[in-house]
């Protein structure tokens, strides 16, 4: 501190320092102070002699500043006018090139294709056929779709489902607020979320009796939707949405307190768990006794009852009960961000 | 004879149902407002759906498909107005313009369930 001259407070890095700091009003009146209290210690023509170098300075170092402001305009100028035209005019040539490009492949694809109808198209072989002749006999549901998602390419369902669950899984494990008390929950989210609860229809009379009367309603049709699978058109995925659609409504109406009193996370693991496990276990015991020429000994039934086509309905509940548990849990978790 | 006036009648009936659903779509792209854009759209998922189901009504060949589409007027009619008034109410909770207005003489909301 002692090193420092007598003169620093004037100097320029000083100076601009201060600037920095307060801006220029304040630099005068430091400057003001300082000239005044050197006065008396330095001589008239010093002192003129000083001044005058320093104003230079300053002014050289305005000027300066000037410039470069000037050059940042120009700058700011051509990006805002001539720069941005030019890149949005690349974007266009970039968008449409490739626009081309995808109509030119698709086009190609379709010219490659065989003509819609005829009879030598490579889908048109025994496997239709087959699905079509003998899909009442084999699986004795009444609905081809049903036999063929739930039979013959029941592992394809079973795949279908797993991916559902796991998508419920990562939405969880992305959106879930934790409430540990040990770790320290995340405040703001749950500032947030309080914020966004103070918003949502709490105890709104018209909606709850309207739900009231709606939600017995949509969840039956969605039961009979399930059960129906192998008889008419629907099954595990659409009757599964219907009553979470339900579920929805009733959480709406009624709040999460209510609607925690019966789904928990707990029932949504065991629930989408042993639906998953009994589909699993069933087409195991299914694709072991088929690939080994064993009798299953699971009867079909007369096609056209309730309880016939085999496996098909167990496997459409087991769907559904994954679909409906995985839809109402998405909803939740963006809602609220738990249960 | 019976045929065609049936016809008619349901024709005319799902002009006037499209005409609604036309203004409702009309008005929901026009309107500013949230609420008058609600009543618009309210609009046609009541009056407009009520015509067109009573078109197909009067189309309809046996009497199951009159029940199962009375079902649905009765279906839309209990959700749709209840879902423009929740957003009518969301609206009303929102916008600060309305929390200037006296507040109504029945409590606007009850305690946290």
């Amino acid at each position: 501190m002692s090193k420092r001259r007598s003169d620093w407070e004037s100097r320029l890095q000083a100076r601009f320092a201060r600037w920095m700091r307060e801006g220029f009003s304040g630099l005068d009146d430091e400057i003001m102070v300082s000239l005044r209290q050197e006065t008396s210690e330095t001589l008239p023509s010093e002192q003129m002699a000083d001044d005058h170098r320093e104003m230079a300075d300053t002014r050289r170092y305005e000027r300066g500043i000037a410039l470069d402001r000037l050059a940042q305009y120009d700058l700011n100028a051509w990006v805002s006018r001539k720069g941005r035209r030019l890149l949005s005019r690349l974007y266009t040539v970039l968008a449409m090139s490739l626009g081309v490009l995808m109509i030119f492949f698709l086009l190609k694809t379709v010219a490659m294709m065989p003509r819609f109808g005829s009879p030598d198209t490579p889908m048109i072989n025994e496997v239709t056929d087959r699905y079509i002749e003998r899909g009442l006999q084999e699986t004795g549901a009444v609905n081809i779709v049903a036999g063929m998602i739930l039979d013959y390419r029941a592992f394809d369902t079973l795949g279908e489902s797993t991916v559902l669950f796991i998508a419920a899984c990562a939405v969880l494990i992305l959106l879930r607020i934790d409430w540990d008390e040990k770790a320290g929950p995340a405040l703001e989210l749950i500032a947030e979320e309080w914020d966004d609860r103070h918003y949502e229809p709490k105890n709104d009379r018209i909606l709850q009796a309207s739900a009231m009367i709606l939600t017995p309603i949509v969840l039956l049709f969605g039961i009979y939707v399930i059960l129906n699978g192998h008889l008419s058109p629907g099954g595990g995925f659409s009757g599964g949405s219907i009553i979470s659609a339900g579920l929805i409504l009733y959480l709406n109406a009624f709040g999460f307190k209510k609607a925690g009193q019966f789904f928990t996370y707990r029932t949504f693991m065991w629930v989408s768990f042993s639906a998953l496990m009994f589909y699993g276990l069933a087409k195991t015991y299914s694709f072991y006794c088929g690939a080994n020429g064993l009798q299953s000994g699971i009867p079909l039934g007369i096609p056209g009852a309730i309880l016939s086509s085999g496996l098909i309905m167990p496997l459409n509940i087991a769907v559904g009960m994954v679909v409906a548990c995985t839809m109402y849990i998405f909803y939740a978790l963006f809602r609220k961000g738990g249960l | 004879m019976l045929d065609w006036i049936r016809f008619a009648v349901s024709s005319a009936l799902m002009a006037a149902g499209l005409m609604i659903l036309l203004t409702a779509v009309i008005g929901v792209f026009k309107f500013d407002y949230v609420l008058n854009r609600m009543h618009a759209a309210a609009m046609g998922d009541t009056l407009g759906l009520l015509f067109c189901m009573l078109a197909l009504i009067t189309g309809a060949p046996d009497g199951w498909l009159v029940l199962k589409l009375l079902l649905i007027i009765v279906f839309l009619w209990l959700s749709s107005p209840v879902s423009s008034h929740l957003i009518a109410r969301l609206e009303v909770t929102v916008n600060p313009v309305w929390h200037q207005l006296p507040p109504p003489e029945t409590g606007r909301e009850g305690s946290e369930a």
